[in-house]
């Protein structure tokens, strides 16, 4: 059997086990230099999934790139609008176009935009906003009304309040922004002037998160590592003895990283708290085989007897134990989130990985020991006293258990009851941003440059007009050309382009030559070229008068809503630019008339320093258009209401036929990872319920135990969860990955309980005597690894960023709540069944053998 | 104009070989602006040509424009007429430029728009704003003028002169200095490479072909990219004739909503 082919070999070869496992370990730490951190909560979806892929698509089209937003915010009466405000952000601006990474004819900021402006009757203006900052107050004003009067940068590039200026800048690279926004940051202490300056923007953020989390996994888990040391000690005054659980938890971390590294996975915010998990969860069981050889030992016996016993004992619950935290941390594999899955099954092998370790290191350990050492074990009093305060306190929590059975029932129901409540008021919500502490520079950012302008959150709502125009084209030319006996497949055919409008052009051209060329047929190439362009203007969809009275009113239903800070689209630039060209009334801001007057409005834009800015709002071909939304919050929630907004409005305003309406946006994406996550988070929990379940009736081969193991984790997850809903934390990313683990590490402590509970009763045969012996020997050994395990977790708690000190908490709560719910509900459970002989099996004549 | 930018390739280097009358080499650096301005710019009194235009994105994408040029000389090397009628896209059609070039001052320009029926002045203010959504500005269009820059003769190579040019007022534009290679034969400007504040080569503007019209040499295709973005536009010349006896009337305002066909339809 493998059980005692392992312990032999362990016992027999200590030395190949210590070689072995060095070696796997110094194989697996070499992977480890390698790491690459991730934080792209993109990533969060796989890269097929169709909203990233339409997200990406999006961003290629209207040439859109990640931004970070600088704030330059001045508080005094003239906001910024001073001569030194503006130099120094002049200043600014210029040295970070010169940044490698920006995407500097894109960047926007007062310097580097385009003022269209009235001079005097008749003449419009295209010129710099601010190509040199004025050196009179009047020149400044000037600029103030110059923004103002220009929708695409009033309350863009200044707040409306006039005390923030926004430079917008465009990144190549998301994974960027963490040194570009550091370069940045040393531009701004060169500066030194009254602005205060902010750096946001979810880029930010997130490359940031990833620099932290990689720090805070240098510091978390060594301290992690630390405390349940400093614990073991506490507990066991020996540190020979928790030199091998030491072992065991340093061999299980680097040997799991290193696979999940090696494997050329990059490490998200999840795998980066892999050895803060592993680390609690596999000291444990090397904690179960120390205390009990150290009872059973003798001076001078032969230790490998007094191990083979310990091992016979323990190898199956241990076992059990690390299958179902297994199956629990495994079962993520089902939500539909990549680096869930990753992390899930990595944690699941780190855990094998211990029960293997712990099974051999453990054993080789004790073996190589000089008897000497093995004596100075003996003398650490390992089993506590009955008289501790621990012991105490659980032998009243046994009586009072028992005595109390009914009433705490009662009080289990309420509480599942309460829990089953706080449950339904859950609000599920997450925000990148809110993964820092609110007193982070990127939170403080964030909360001002909201405050001042109407958001610093994208969301882009794409519109996009179908249909197949080329087949028609073509249809109605080759009919033209037979009435002319001209056969024209053969140059249509010559003519290959991908798009309709290059396609049409390319018609156009070859029509024109052979107007020219063939004078025979000229009025047929003529025509034939008339009808081509026709088919070209009408292709071009959003410039025509019903697309853009469409996404105008569209618009306007959104800057009215409260959600939308601000929209930006076509329609705001022909709007403006037909304005100027109207002499620059207010009256005049309304879209030209037809197709070809918006085109020419166009084309009078296009005479600016950035004629480019307008294929940000429309493709080429004009057959697809975005409306870029700013948010004042980057809360799912929020993102979904303007979601709902815009469908409650397509539905009141139906979309003009053949237009498809799409979302792209790092804000919109969130949403939608989210929504994959709660829902595989679901599937995962059942999932794992029922392996659990299932699991725990083959170990006991009872389905009514198997049942009642499952009871402490239902009340603690339901109870945790509950907590949730009533505290009003927001079930985010974090919170949503805890469901699995908690059914993985509570049933721990059911499984130690019911297996000695039922050992013990079959032994006495005495339901009295059992529960007096339970609360002594097991009970203390579950509230010692409740203890260890919670504390473990407890360094996440000084963590810098919010998901580390919400899986701390939270886990260290499940062990705390799981431990409880146990030793007091099911003993009051098997108290108030009134077999107990069917319930532990206990048949005439049968002997106990589960243990041999 | 446009076309005249800048020199040829073939034709050019054919005529120098099997003319070699070329005279000695110019050493005086205003000498060789100066020609090179009349050569790209002033050839013949009067000028007409049609342009296609061609405009690339980063991604490969492509927009076309089409119209025709006409231009006409005061004198040499000092004020001049334009007029350009757009005729591709056809939702642009009829829309035209007027400008009125001044070797000492600010340009005067209208604008015609016919599907707004608006008449509109532009103010000169910055003439290196994009044309027409293009990579060329308008001054590479209507002619820089030379009194702008400082002029520095760099080298001077078997084929070409090559002059570094600064401006005099660097507020006015977004470039530190630029290159130019012009050629010693033709005297056409071949090449034309703008440096940024940090001495960063950024833009570049060539000629693709020449050729000789009328006996005078020709810009028929030339090129300008954005090195920074990888955007570019090619603007091709047909139709190509000089000294046809156009006169001012041909430039006035009445001009932008009735453009003179005579000289817009295509020479036989």
């Amino acid at each position: 059997m493998l059980q005692t082919t392992l312990v032999n070999l362990s016992m027999n070869r200590p030395r190949w086990v210590f070689f072995g496992v060095l070696l796997l370990t110094v194989i697996a730490g070499l992977q480890i230099p390698s790491i690459k951190v991730d934080t792209d909560p993109e990533n969060m979806l796989p890269a097929d999934n169709a909203a990233r892929v339409f997200h990406d698509h999006v961003k290629e089209r209207f040439g859109l790139h990640d931004m970070i937003v600088v704030g330059v915010v001045n508080d005094s009466a003239g906001g910024i609008y001073n001569q030194q405000s503006l130099s120094e952000l002049q200043q600014l601006s210029d040295a970070i176009v010169q940044m490698d990474g920006v995407v500097s004819q894109d960047l926007m900021s007062l310097d580097r935009v385009d003022n269209i402006s009235q001079e005097g009757p008749g003449t419009i203006r295209f010129e710099w906003m601010m190509k040199q900052v004025p050196t009179d107050q009047a020149g400044i004003d000037q600029i103030r009304t110059s923004v103002e009067r220009l929708p695409l940068l009033n309350n863009t590039l200044v707040s409306g309040d006039g005390k923030a200026a926004g430079i917008y800048i465009p990144i190549t690279q998301k994974s960027e922004s963490y040194r570009i926004s550091g370069l940045i940051q040393t531009e701004i202490s060169k500066l030194s002037g009254n602005n205060q300056y902010y750096i946001s923007g979810l880029p930010v953020a997130e490359d940031t998160f990833g620099v932290e989390m990689f720090i805070q996994m240098a510091i978390s888990a060594p301290l992690a590592g630390l405390m349940i040391f400093i614990l073991m000690w506490v507990f066991f005054r020996s540190f020979l003895l928790i030199t091998a659980p030491m072992l065991v938890a340093m061999g299980s971390v680097i040997i799991t990283m290193g696979l999940l590294i090696g494997q050329g996975y990059t490490v998200h915010i999840m795998s980066s708290m892999i050895p803060i998990f592993l680390m609690p969860i596999a000291v444990v069981d090397s904690v179960h085989i120390l205390s009990e050889f150290a009872d059973r030992y003798r001076p001078g016996e032969d230790p490998k007897v007094a191990l083979k016993e310990v091992l016979g004992h323990l190898f199956t619950p241990m076992l059990y134990t690390s299958v179902t935290s297994a199956v629990g941390f495994a079962s993520l594999a089902f939500t539909p989130i990549p680096p869930v899955q990753i992390f899930g099954l990595h944690v699941a092998f780190g855990i094998m990985l211990a029960f293997v370790l712990t099974i051999t290191l453990v054993p080789a350990y004790i073996i190589s020991l000089s008897p000497k050492r093995m004596a100075q074990m003996k003398d650490h009093n390992i089993d506590e006293d009955d008289n501790s305060f621990l012991g105490r306190l659980l032998i009243f929590t046994g009586r009072f258990s028992i005595a109390r059975a009914k009433g705490l029932l009662v009080l289990f129901v309420l509480i599942v009851v309460g829990s089953a409540y706080g449950v339904a008021q859950i609000q599920i919500n997450d925000n990148p941003v809110r993964w820092f502490k609110p007193d982070h520079p990127l939170r403080v950012a964030d909360r001002v440059m909201n405050h001042h302008f109407p958001g610093t959150y994208n969301a882009f709502l794409v519109l996009d007009k179908t249909g197949d125009l080329r087949s028609g084209l073509e249809q109605s030319l080759q009919t033209r050309a037979a009435k002319e006996g001209v056969e024209l497949q053969q140059k249509l055919d010559s003519v290959t382009a991908e798009s309709f409008i290059e396609y049409t052009n390319a018609l156009i051209n070859l029509f024109d030559q052979l107007s020219y060329d063939d004078s025979d047929h000229e009025t047929l190439w003529l025509d034939l070229l008339d009808m081509t362009e026709k088919a070209q203007i009408n292709s071009k969809y959003f410039l025509t008068p019903d697309a853009m009275t469409y996404l105008d009113g569209l618009q306007t239903f959104l800057d009215d809503s409260e959600y939308v800070g601000k929209s930006n689209g076509l329609p705001t630039l022909l709007k403006t630019v037909y304005r100027e060209l109207q002499g620059g009334a207010a009256d005049q801001y309304r879209l030209p008339s037809t197709a070809a007057a918006a085109a020419q409005t166009v084309l009078s834009f296009q005479g600016s320093h950035r004629p480019n800015d307008l294929w940000h709002m429309v493709t080429p071909d004009y057959r697809s258009t975005v409306l870029w939304l700013q948010l004042s919050s980057g809360d799912n929630q929020d993102m979904n209401r303007v979601l709902k907004l815009v469908d409650g409005y397509v539905a009141d305003h139906p979309l003009p036929e053949g237009v498809k309406l799409n979302w792209a946006g790092l804000t919109y994406i969130n949403v939608v990872w989210q929504d994959e996550m709660v829902n595989g988070m679901l599937n995962s929990l059942m999932g794992a319920f029922f392996m659990v379940l299932l699991i725990m009736i083959l170990l006991f081969r009872s389905v009514k135990i198997g049942l009642l193991s499952m009871l402490p984790l239902t009340v603690t997850i339901l109870f945790i969860y509950g907590l949730i809903g009533l505290s009003g934390k927001d079930y985010d990313m974090p919170i949503a990955v805890l469901s699995a683990l908690t059914l993985g590490l509570s049933v721990d402590f059911a499984i130690h309980f019911l297996e000695r509970t039922r050992a013990i009763y079959r032994e006495c045969g005495s339901w009295e005597q059992t529960v007096a012996e339970v609360y002594k020997g097991p009970s203390r050994a579950i509230s010692r690894n409740a203890v260890v395990v919670a504390i473990g977790f407890t360094p996440l708690l000084f963590a810098p960023l919010v998901p580390y000190i919400t899986v701390g908490f939270f886990l260290a709560t499940i062990m705390a709540v799981s431990a409880v719910v146990t030793v007091m509900l099911l003993p009051a459970v098997m108290e108030m069944i009134k077999d107990k002989d069917s319930l532990f099996g206990v048949k005439p004549g049968i002997k106990e053998s589960i243990h041999d | 104009m446009i076309k005249q930018l800048f020199t040829s390739l073939v034709v050019g280097l054919t005529l120098s070989v099997s003319a070699p009358l070329y005279a000695a080499d110019l050493s005086d650096v205003n000498e060789i602006v100066n020609q090179a301005n009349l050569a790209a710019y002033y050839q013949g009194a009067d000028g007409r040509s049609e342009a296609r235009m061609l405009i690339e994105d980063s991604q490969g994408r492509q927009q076309q424009r089409q119209f025709t040029i006409l231009r006409r000389d005061h004198e040499d090397g000092g004020d001049q007429q334009f007029l350009v009628a757009f005729s591709r896209p056809a939702d642009v059609r009829g829309t035209v430029f007027l400008v009125e070039k001044h070797a000492g001052t600010d340009d005067d320009r209208w604008l015609y728009l016919p599907g707004l029926d608006l008449v509109k002045r532009i103010s000169a203010g910055d003439k290196r704003t994009s044309f027409v959504g293009s990579n060329y500005f308008y001054e590479d269009v209507s002619g820089r003028n030379p009194e702008e820059d400082n002029h520095q003769l760099l080298e001077t190579t078997a084929e070409f002169y090559v002059l570094d040019n600064t401006p005099k007022d660097p507020g006015s534009v977004e470039f530190s200095h630029y290159r130019v290679w012009i050629d010693k034969v033709s005297m056409l400007p071949m090449k034309i490479e703008y440096y940024d504040t940090s001495d960063k080569l950024y833009r570049r503007v060539e000629v693709l072909a020449t050729e000789q019209v009328q006996g005078f040499p020709t810009v028929t295709k030339s090129r300008v990219s954005d090195l920074v973005s990888g955007a570019s536009t090619t603007m091709e010349f047909r139709f190509i004739r000089y000294d046809l006896g156009m006169d001012s009337s041909v430039f006035t305002e009445r001009s932008l909503r009735n453009p003179p066909r005579q000289w817009l339809k295509r020479p036989e």
